[in-house]
């Protein structure tokens, strides 16, 4: 029993100032803002008046031009939007590259290069972007330009039907690397016998992608879904350098608005609420995440 | 070899002895620190303002260039833990005014002056919170009086040969707009935006959208959006927003050629010489805004911030800030001819003036300014918006 217990108190001694810590960053903020979230800037008990005012806001949901007009559309749709394209994209490319590039003379290389992006701070990410997509001086315009398509030969940043795609690509740019390296890593992971088996039995390069090379890197790519879709619910910094959110509010996200009502507004309460909300978001994946790691570890 | 080594020890000695003397000199010197809003030529500006300081009170002053936008961010969490970035901080008056607790009061500062400065302080609480030290004007269109002369072109004296104007400029081989957008946040389309309103509405309308007692959405507004505004647009008069830095050096270089911008231009092209302004035709009154600056609380150096800054907004600070040129001293008792000769222009085109304005979105603040600045990017681009952004900018009040 003696023993029992110093083994145990041992292991408490050495977690404590991890939990002290966890306690102190992490736990009372986010208590903290969610009890935030129900009351009133006077500290009045005001229910969900604050998620309500949130959630009808245009600048939240434009349901007057949501779905049948252009953007801006609200700061929830253009999430969604931003984890419909870049979600399948990312993985997919990533997947693609690191397949592409395993076996090949200078795939290394042309990884790191791809890999760039994640060691760019987003911030600078996003000025590269805003700068990637400018009339002026900007690659992407030129290209337009040089291939006459002169229907995008303009400053994408700044009309509203391009500025959300212009944030989605560019990050695309950005994010891929992380992809790329996971998938990387996965597929090293993965026995030689199994494609020479493989190809015994007749296999031909799709078979082998489709039959093993996807089913052996499922639980990496989870992880790298769950991770990306993290990066998108929270994104921030690359739509607050690239477009502030504009124009109009036609690239605002939900990280950014409530930065805004935080510290444009001053207004803690309604900025609680959105936390609250983007809290809900990554709690369901991030939930699913160590439902699913912990299902791959048992078998 | 024994002599070489003798030499670099003595060498080292007498580095680390010169070395921790300057360092104990640099450590006895009080510093203030000072974050300010410029950076660039505009900083360069201040510091000969900064260094006269310095001298006479035998300190030192550092200064930390923070835009606002970031200030608001970080200053709410430093001011809870007591803390502060700055002895003296440049920040919007409106949010000081919402922060008046953190404030020092500045009435002792502000009283022996107040009778030689044009703008009144920032009050809240019953005490002078913050202090405007120096102004901006926004005078206008800019053009290269080179290009003006080149082209046979001419500053317009009614609404026909402005636009007469326009399309003169739009039919110059190698211009791509008659007139660049500058962008940023989006404060230089709500200074053109604001130079329209006061031009047809009058210093009235614009005192009016401030106090909240005209609405957006009124008929006297969307009528200069409708009939001044939306048809330039549409005609492709303003380019599509350009970042401003970037807007100057294209427009400098030929692209374009009118600039909207305040007076603090003058202090970011090559040849200040060259540049001609002129106003809307009819204009009569014209917005001018300030940096304004407070000390917090938390300072370590309350007494000699208060001495800095009452050095800055005295006759002396004011007349060396004067003479760099770049922004106009807050004191009605400088002579404008003490700037650079682009910048008495800007002094005489001021003076010229029925009366001055505040800057609209500057007044109102907040979220309703990043509101603004970014419907007006959209309409820039969406001109058919214009009821969808009233509607917005009156609903965001």
């Amino acid at each position: 029993m003696e023993r029992r217990l110093k083994h145990w108190g041992t292991g408490y001694i050495f977690i404590f100032p991890a939990v002290v810590l966890m306690a102190i960053f992490i736990v009372y903020p986010a208590v903290k803002t969610l009890f935030q979230s129900f009351f009133d800037a006077g500290g009045n008990w005001v229910g969900l008046k604050n998620f309500i005012t949130v959630l009808t806001h245009y600048e939240t949901i434009d349901l007057s031009r949501f779905p049948k007009k252009g953007p801006p559309w609200g700061s929830l749709i253009n999430n969604a939007i931003w984890i419909l394209i870049h979600l399948p994209v990312t993985v997919l490319l990533g997947m693609l590259f690191a397949v592409m590039l395993n076996k090949i003379k200078g795939g290394a290389f042309i990884k790191s290069v791809i890999f760039l992006g994640m060691v760019i701070p987003m911030i600078v990410g996003g000025v590269i972007i805003r700068f990637l997509f400018d009339e002026n001086s900007g690659v992407v315009p030129l290209l337009m330009r040089t291939f006459g398509i002169e229907a995008l030969d303009f400053t994408w940043t700044a009309y509203p039907q391009t500025a959300l795609m212009s944030l989605i690509l560019g990050s695309i740019l950005l994010w891929t690397g992380f992809s790329l390296t996971m998938h990387a890593a996965g597929l090293s992971t993965i026995p030689r016998e199994m494609y020479e088996a493989a190809e015994v039995d007749g296999a031909g390069i799709l078979r082998k992608f489709f039959f093993i090379t996807v089913p052996m890197l499922a639980p990496v790519t989870s992880v790298v879904i769950a991770m990306t879709l993290l990066y998108e619910i929270k994104i921030f910094d690359i739509v607050y350098a690239a477009t502030l959110g504009g124009p109009g509010g036609s690239s605002m996200v939900l990280s950014l608005q409530m930065y805004f009502y935080a510290f444009r507004r001053l207004d803690f309460n309604l900025a609680s609420a959105v936390a609250t909300i983007l809290t809900l978001f990554t709690l369901i994946v991030g939930i699913w995440l160590v439902r699913n790691t912990m299902r791959g570890e048992k078998r | 070899m024994k002599r070489i080594v003798i030499l670099l020890l003595c060498l080292l000695a007498a580095g680390t002895f010169l070395f921790a003397g300057g360092a104990k000199e640099e450590a006895v010197k009080p510093t203030i620190t000072m974050t300010v809003p410029w950076a660039g030529p505009e900083l360069e500006q201040f510091l000969p303002v900064v260094r006269a300081f310095e001298e006479k009170e035998n300190v030192k002053v550092k200064c930390l260039t923070y835009r606002g936008e970031d200030l608001s961010a970080v200053l709410p969490a430093q001011f809870e833990a007591g803390q502060s970035l700055g002895d003296i901080i440049f920040l919007w008056d409106w949010w000081v005014k919402k922060n008046d607790q953190h404030a020092v009061d500045l009435t002792d500062i502000w009283a022996p002056v107040k009778s030689a400065y044009i703008p009144s302080p920032a009050e809240a609480g019953g005490k002078v919170v913050a202090l405007p030290y120096v102004m901006v004007a926004k005078p206008g269109f800019w053009y290269r009086s080179s290009f003006f002369e080149k082209n046979g072109l001419k500053a317009p004296a009614n609404w026909d040969e402005f636009t007469s104007l326009l399309k003169k400029i739009g039919g110059i081989s190698g211009i791509k707009n008659p007139i660049v957008t500058g962008n940023g946040v989006g404060w230089p389309i709500s200074d053109v935006t604001e130079h329209f309103l006061i031009t047809f509405g009058g210093a009235e309308l614009q005192n009016k959208l401030i106090d909240k007692s005209v609405k957006w959405t009124d008929p006297q507004v969307r009528k200069i959006f409708e009939n001044r505004i939306i048809p330039l647009l549409k005609e492709g008069a303003f380019s599509d927003p350009v970042e401003w830095t970037q807007a100057i050096e294209l427009w400098w270089g030929g692209e374009y050629g009118l600039y909207f911008m305040g007076n603090w231009i003058t202090g970011m092209v090559e040849d200040a010489g060259d540049l001609g302004v002129f106003t809307l035709p009819g204009a009569k009154a014209m917005v001018t805004g300030q940096d304004w600056a407070f000390i917090p609380k938390y300072s370590e150096n309350i007494d000699l911030a208060k001495k800095l800054f009452a050095f800055m907004i005295s006759k002396e600070g004011a007349t060396i800030r004067a003479k760099q040129g770049g922004k106009l001293v807050a004191r009605n008792d400088i002579s404008s001819s003490l700037y650079p000769k682009a910048d008495q222009a800007v002094a005489e085109a001021v003076s010229k003036m029925e009366t001055t304005v505040l800057d609209l979105d500057d007044s109102i603040g907040g979220d309703w300014q990043r509101l603004f600045w970014d419907q007006l990017k959209l309409l820039w681009v969406s001109p058919d918006s214009l009821d969808d952004v009233l509607k917005k900018l009156q609903a965001g009040l």
